[in-house]
């Protein structure tokens, strides 16, 4: 057990050596800006992971708050100059204050009408938005006044410094994943993801869990949104209530797998790898193929291997390893 | 005043003729295979581009071409029930969700690569022909569209209740063990009941060319109309899908007359949410498992 413990130190160590050199050693702006989304796609998918994942409540609106998260920081940048580091949390708290009232109608439902019923939460903030001239600039959007380099204002010259922030939001939302795999917390969720009528009958309180963890993922989806939006200095209701969002979130995780900490990342790595070499070989120009070689791994994946790329790993691993006794 | 209202109204009435026939249909996928079809708007898409292709190509009427769309669509259901659904049935709600939820992200794409974003129409002779009866008009495609619409929906209820295949059906969406232990053969009952909720929004597609563009996301605005009318018209009830979609075209046309002419959607959504705000129960709650 000992050296086991000191593998995991040693592997983490490691990736965390890769992990802060890539952007040294890769220099390309088009290989960083690569980097940068999947990060950011990870991020959302472990946020999204953790409610839909684990707990099984599979949201296809979580636009919402990424939009949320956005449009917070952005206007409290832009109309009160505060700093979008302030607007980042302070767009978490509001997505997760929006989480409660948006929970409380969409967990009366459960199932695809569960899925239906987020979609069209996130359809009504965006149109909302769409409707708020004065206060939000409506259909145009606005963009993020360019500060050159303002560490302090969320903005800088290097693409690697976006790098290096988003990358840390991914191991704050891998840290919150663990820890919360790791607790009761994740049982109650996983019980629930099984069997809600089972859970509650053993004394799962489900709709406070259920509760607690939209508030949470709405929280860290949110992070994503400030991020994104002071990433491309650009805001819109389009961009940031983007069903892509919601798809893509939910999309990564169940590609990598569902329910697992890494999931998220494995998906969005080969999604978004997939996703930059169609558009090298084909360029931009073909509009849809993106989307369509997305649907097409989620089938297969679903039809095929429906635990996603870890299980698949998983499966092979344990075959290996079962053969290893015979011999020993 | 008064007018308008009642202009609205049957504007509403009209186009909700045409919701109503893909709410039967996502309805009747859910009441008999028990899954919600995500993609039913790109079966109105398709059949809407089966449409406009025959009229371009062989100067087809668009209502003349219903009875290529239909079968067309209810083929590609029976085959898509058989090799793709049928195989994600079972207790677990993901697989079921992301299959045909990922059929429609398909599907849309493949169009957007086929057809690009381009809007196409169709002119017909009857395209811009109206009835007056003193101030109000009714416009005669829409007419023809609702009326085929609405004998389509009794053609389905007739169906339902006199053949035994749609007598199969209903005891299926009711009962599904029992169905099966009185021998009813459940694949065969799923696959119909998919080919014929796919026929409809084929003929929804067609019904639509004379007087509504064709583009690739023409069918999430028919389906997200379509999953409010079902949810509120209790899920899998086809009267209550019918019933439904009228009320959710009437409440979008007058939205769209007196908030403004971009808030059909947010009515709609504003009535879905309200409806799961009051009356929960007999919507999904307690069928949606």
């Amino acid at each position: 057990m000992e050296t086991l413990g000191k593998m995991k130190w040693l592997w983490i160590a490691l990736a965390a050596v890769v992990m802060l050199a890539l952007p040294q050693i890769v220099t390309s702006s088009f290989a960083i800006d690569i980097f940068i989304r999947i990060l950011l796609f990870s991020f959302i998918g472990v946020a999204w992971n953790l409610m839909g994942g684990y707990a099984k409540q599979l949201s296809l609106g979580h636009a919402a708050y990424f939009g949320l998260g956005a449009y917070t920081s952005t206007i409290m940048q832009v109309n009160y100059g505060i700093s979008p580091w302030i607007g980042m949390v302070a767009g978490g708290v509001v997505a997760m204050l929006a989480s409660l009232p948006i929970g409380w109608l969409c967990f009366r439902l459960r199932g695809p009408y569960f899925t239906i019923a987020t979609i069209a939460t996130a359809q009504v903030l965006m149109l909302i938005f769409l409707k708020f001239r004065d206060f939000a600039w409506g259909a145009e959007g606005t963009t993020i006044p360019n500060l050159g380099s303002a560490p302090l204002m969320m903005q800088f010259e290097e693409k690697s410094s976006y790098y290096y922030v988003v990358l840390g939001l991914l191991v704050v939302g891998l840290w919150v994943t663990h820890k919360i795999e790791k607790s009761w917390m994740g049982y109650y969720l996983v019980a629930i993801g099984e069997d809600e009528d089972a859970a509650e009958a053993i004394g799962v309180n489900a709709p406070k869990i259920k509760r607690d963890i939209y508030m949470l993922s709405a929280f860290l989806t949110a992070l994503a949104g400030t991020f994104y939006t002071q990433y491309i200095y650009f805001i819109d209701p389009a961009t940031a209530f983007s069903f892509n969002v919601s798809i893509e979130a939910a999309l990564v995780s169940i590609v990598g797998g569902i329910g697992t900490l890494w999931g998220p990342v494995i998906g969005t790595v080969l999604l978004e790898t997939t996703s930059a070499l169609l558009q090298s070989w084909l360029g931009s120009s073909v509009g849809g193929i993106q989307l369509t070689v997305y649907s097409l791994i989620l089938m297969a994946v679903i039809l095929w291997r429906p635990t996603g790329l870890i299980g698949f790993a998983t499966d092979v691993y344990h075959r290996y390893a079962r053969r290893k006794p015979a011999h020993a | 005043m008064l007018e308008t209202l009642a202009q609205a109204v049957i504007n509403g009435l009209l186009i909700g003729g045409i919701y109503a026939l893909v709410s039967i249909g996502v309805t009747l996928i859910f009441g008999v295979v028990k899954i919600v079809n995500f993609a039913q708007g790109e079966f109105v898409m398709i059949g809407m581009y089966i449409s406009f292709f025959l009229a371009t190509q062989f100067g087809i009427d668009p209502l003349v071409s219903l009875v290529v769309s239909m079968p067309v669509l209810f083929v590609a259901g029976m085959l898509i029930q058989h090799f793709l659904i049928r195989r994600v049935l079972g207790p677990n709600d993901m697989p079921q969700i992301f299959l045909t939820f990922a059929l429609s992200l398909l599907l849309l794409n493949l169009s957007l690569m086929l057809f690009t974003a381009n809007y196409r129409t169709v002119h017909t002779w009857y395209s811009d022909e109206a009835l007056h009866f003193g101030g109000l008009y009714i416009p005669v495609a829409k007419l023809i569209a609702f009326v085929v619409a609405m004998g389509l929906s009794a053609l389905l209820w007739v169906f339902l209740h006199t053949t035994d295949l749609g007598k199969a059906m209903r005891a299926a969406s009711q009962n599904r063990d029992v169905a099966m232990l009185m021998g009813i053969n459940p694949n065969r009952v799923f696959a119909v009941a998919f080919g014929t909720a796919l026929a409809l929004a084929g003929a929804a597609g067609s019904l639509l060319m004379p007087f509504y563009s064709a583009y690739p996301f023409v069918g999430q605005v028919f389906v997200l109309m379509a999953f409010v009318a079902v949810v509120m018209g209790t899920l899998g009830n086809v009267m209550g899908a019918l019933i439904a979609s009228l009320m959710m075209g009437v409440a979008e046309s007058l939205g769209i007359q007196f908030v403004g002419a971009d808030s059909g959607l947010i009515v709609v959504f504003a009535l879905l949410l309200l409806t799961l705000a009051f009356r929960p129960s007999g919507l999904g709650a307690q069928r949606g498992r």
